[in-house]
């Protein structure tokens, strides 16, 4: 199982002069990058493939299992730098989404008359704050600077996800449409 | 870690901000002017909602293939093809 760990930290980064601020920005663009990398993907697909392996033993309710298995997967491969993955990994049952439709409660004098000064952080936002806190696993409380690192790191993962999972699934129905084009080598009878 | 929220820098925010812009889709199409702060934070909930939705999507879609096919000649065919490119 090639699971390439090829990159590792961006060494770049620690070589970086000009303050901490600035070498955080170079290794966070970078540990954003890895999820676009060849690399990232395949390691995930040869991850994907175990799990999905364990995922179709079980009959009942496959693609949530399906689901359950790609998310540990995902949250493997991000190699616990961040508080989604972590999330992910100590769930223990399968989360069963419920979409309670909770009436968003619209803030009372956004619609009509001028806009709100944005500096003083009307209800809204914190509200939307709060929204996307209960989107990305773990995140509920977290103060805003450091939801929004944890939403920017799940969505890049979310697409290196979604990109593995539709090559997997071109693979699988080329195979199963087409037959076993590529015959293994014949064992002589 | 204050308790007040204002004033937890607004660079910093702004910061993260203009990188989740970065992120999303419709940010790139837009070209690049700076939307307000709660828009931005609503169409990274809806972007994350779409992608989970695509997620479940495939997740179906993967399961059922894996259930026409037997499992070996599955996992077989996506090994192959991964040590191919």
């Amino acid at each position: 199982m090639a699971i390439s760990d090829a990159e590792g930290e961006s060494p770049a980064a620690a070589k970086e002069v000009g303050g901490e601020r600035k070498r955080k920005r170079l290794a966070e663009r970078s540990l954003l990058a890895k999820w676009k990398t060849e690399g990232e993907r395949k390691s995930y697909s040869s991850k994907l493939i175990e799990a999905l392996r364990a995922a179709v033993a079980t009959d009942c309710s496959r693609s949530r299992a399906v689901r359950v298995a790609a998310d540990r997967a995902l949250a493997v491969t991000a190699r616990g730098r961040s508080r989604w993955s972590r999330a992910i990994l100590s769930r223990r049952t399968l989360k069963l989404r419920s979409r309670a439709r909770v009436a968003r409660l619209k803030p009372p004098a956004a619609a009509a008359g001028p806009r709100a000064a944005e500096r003083r952080k009307p209800p809204a936002l914190e509200q939307k704050a709060r929204v996307l806190g209960r989107l990305v696993p773990g995140c509920r409380k977290l103060p805003l600077a450091t939801l929004l690192e944890e939403a920017t790191d799940y969505i890049a993962a979310l697409e290196m996800q979604v990109r593995a999972m539709s090559a997997v699934a071109e693979i699988l129905s080329a195979a199963a449409g087409g037959g076993r084009s590529s015959s293994v080598a014949a064992e002589p009878m | 870690m204050s308790s007040r929220r204002s004033r937890v820098s607004e660079e910093e925010i702004n910061e993260l901000i203009s990188k989740l812009q970065s992120l999303l889709p419709e940010a790139r199409r837009r070209g690049g002017g700076r939307a307000s702060a709660a828009k931005l934070l609503k169409e990274t909930c809806n972007y994350i909602r779409s992608l989970n939705r695509e997620v479940d999507d495939l997740s179906g879609r993967l399961s059922a293939l894996m259930a026409t096919m037997d499992h070996n000649s599955a996992e077989a065919e996506i090994i192959r093809s991964l040590l191919r490119q």
